[in-house]
């Protein structure tokens, strides 16, 4: 059984008079423990069918089951609540909090989870995460100082921090050269092991198709395999 | 809130700027109202400092107290009917010292009773402030509608009338000075003050009121404050749009990883709140130093009642002005800020 679903989606964008079909029935299952790449053209609407599956917008029509629910009928708040506790997301820039140490951001996702442990096991656990993308040195460090590789290893951690289900990246590795992007697809692969995570993941660099389990590639809002 | 005090450190600059901004305006804003009471207490400290109750004029005299004459008759009776009640006349006149100069006072005369010094003929009371003129107890003063003399029999604190001091004088005495037998006003303490059908009745408010002025003045500085108030709830809007405007991003973000809008809020909310307190303690404690090094002639009285209660509408107005700028927090689009790139 498949941990995520996704069927018969589409997305209509209006431009005032112009309606234009960007996603045209797009049926996707995502396995546990695997990394499932989206490849294609630009424009060929990934972003879009992964911010939908990720919660970020609503589908036009068709379903997205997490855990036997339709996400398209709940409501907001229920939305937030999955994104919050269930999801997590790598972005193509690392997008962290510039006020906030690289300790604090994982601090915060656990915060925003609501994670019921203790403060003393949470900060175990922001330690350990650290350790696993080896960016312990630097748990005191704000984003401004580190490097583009870094800062996208500080977003995995934050992104994993609160134990997700499903992990969502959109181009991870768009903003680093080709050694760091291989460090960091690694990771995710370890990650998404160890972790028995669920990922979902853009790229458009085919080097880092070795490092993914299964390759899906999206034309003009079809997926074509 | 570590996330919204963490910014604050963060981004000193910024917030310092609004904090300076509040400080000055709230600081202005004490010393203004500080000033407006001041120089009401300087105004009509007389009337002020009289207990609640209702004042008597007669009906031609048409609300103001200068022209009203009390009926003879009339007082008699009620002042036999009130035991608490005192008949009293407030004139501007002058007095003149030993050096033959002359001091601008208010004589108060009045009937006996605990409300008013009660000054036998031949005697006066002064406010204090005539000492700083070199009037001293037992000096002998003369006025020149007033045959007689005044000796000098003691100081009263804060009796001030129209920025003049008051000069308690007794009532034959004045009779005389402004050539009238009758008093013009008839003051009866508590709240169950009965209604006179000769005579037309004011509240302590009123009457205060009625003196030339008094609303005007105290109606002008109240402006100023209140302005004050408005202004630095819309700095609060204005200043914290511009920051929201910047921060769309980050808040998108933490939309996206899940934070609720109204942490947001709490966020601005708190902000907001340590800027005040900060702000308004450090005004509150200037304003109050200013009240010793304030000049000598500067009426400044600034009571902790005014403080508080000027400090909690800073206080709302800045939460509702944070508020109002965290609307558009409500509706920005988590995926806006993806799509806006690095921050
Ligand atoms: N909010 C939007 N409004 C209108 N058009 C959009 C919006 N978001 C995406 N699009 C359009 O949808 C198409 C697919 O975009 P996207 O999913 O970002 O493609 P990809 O990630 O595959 O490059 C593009 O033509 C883009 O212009
Ligand atoms: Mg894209």
């Amino acid at each position: 059984m498949s941990a995520f679903t996704i069927e018969k989606v589409k997305k209509t964008f209006s431009n005032g008079e112009i309606e234009e079909e960007i996603l045209k029935g797009v049926n996707l299952s995502l396995k546990e423990g695997e990394i499932t790449a989206l490849i294609g053209p630009s424009g060929s609407g990934k972003s879009t069918i992964l911010t939908i599956a990720a919660g970020l917008q609503r589908a036009s029509c068709g379903e997205i089951l997490f855990e036997g629910s339709d996400m398209t009928k709940m409501s907001q708040e229920e939305v937030r609540h999955v994104r919050a506790t269930d999801f997590g997301f790598v972005f193509q820039s690392s997008h962290l909090v510039p006020f906030l140490t690289v300790e604090e951001q994982l601090q915060l996702m656990l915060d925003v989870a609501e994670t019921k442990t203790s403060k003393k096991e949470q900060a175990k656990a922001i330690d350990e995460m650290l350790k696993l993308v080896e960016m312990q040195h630097r748990k005191d460090a704000y984003p401004s100082s580190l490097s583009g590789g870094e800062r996208q290893r500080v977003a995995i951690a934050r992104a994993l921090i609160h134990h997700p289900k499903i992990l969502f990246a959109d181009e991870p590795t768009a903003s680093l050269d080709t050694k760091r992007s291989k460090g960091v697809m690694e990771l995710l692969r370890e990650l998404t092991r160890t972790l028995h995570l669920t990922t979902l993941m853009v790229t458009h660099d085919e080097e880092m198709l070795s490092y993914v389990d299964r390759v899906i590639t999206m034309r003009d809002g079809y997926i074509v395999e | 809130m570590k996330i919204a005090w963490k910014e604050m450190k963060k981004s000193k600059a910024k917030f310092l700027i609004l904090g300076s901004i509040i400080f000055l305006v709230s600081f202005l804003t004490f010393i203004i109202s500080g000033l407006a009471n001041g120089l009401s207490q300087d105004n009509a400290a007389l009337i002020k400092d009289l207990p609640d109750g209702q004042f008597y004029l007669s009906k031609d005299a048409d609300s103001t107290y200068n022209l009203s004459k009390i009926d003879e008759e009339i007082q008699k009776q009620i002042l036999m009917d009130n035991p608490n009640a005192t008949a009293f006349s407030v004139q501007m006149g002058f007095v003149n010292d030993a050096e033959d100069k002359q001091h601008s006072v208010a004589f108060v005369a009045s009937t006996e009773s605990g409300l008013f010094e009660n000054v036998k003929d031949g005697e006066i009371v002064l406010d204090s402030s005539l000492k700083e003129n070199g009037i001293e107890v037992g000096d002998v003063l003369t006025n020149n509608q007033f045959s007689g003399e005044f000796i000098v029999k003691g100081f009263v604190d804060q009796q001030k009338y129209s920025h003049a001091p008051v000069a308690f004088i007794g009532m034959t005495n004045y009779q005389e000075i402004y050539r009238v037998m009758e008093m013009q006003t008839i003051f009866i303490p508590g709240e169950e003050a009965p209604t006179l059908s000769a005579l037309d009745s004011f509240s302590n408010k009123e009457f205060l009121n009625a003196i030339p002025s008094y609303s005007a003045e105290q109606m002008s500085l109240n402006m100023i404050v209140w302005f004050l108030v408005i202004i630095s709830g819309m700095l609060f809007a204005i200043f914290f749009y511009m920051m929201n405007v910047q921060k769309i991003g980050l808040y998108g973000i933490l939309k996206a990883i899940g934070m609720r809008t109204i942490s947001l809020f709490k966020m601005i909310w708190y902000q907001m709140l340590v800027i005040t307190a900060i702000s308004l303690a450090l005004s509150i404690t200037l304003s109050k130093a200013f009240s010793f090094v304030a000049p000598e002639g500067m009426p400044f009285h600034l009571t902790m009642d005014t403080v508080w209660m000027l400090s909690a509408v800073f206080m709302a107005v800045g939460f509702i002005g944070a508020t109002i700028s965290g609307i558009q927090v409500k509706n920005i689009e988590p995926l806006q800020a993806i799509q806006q790139g690095e921050m």
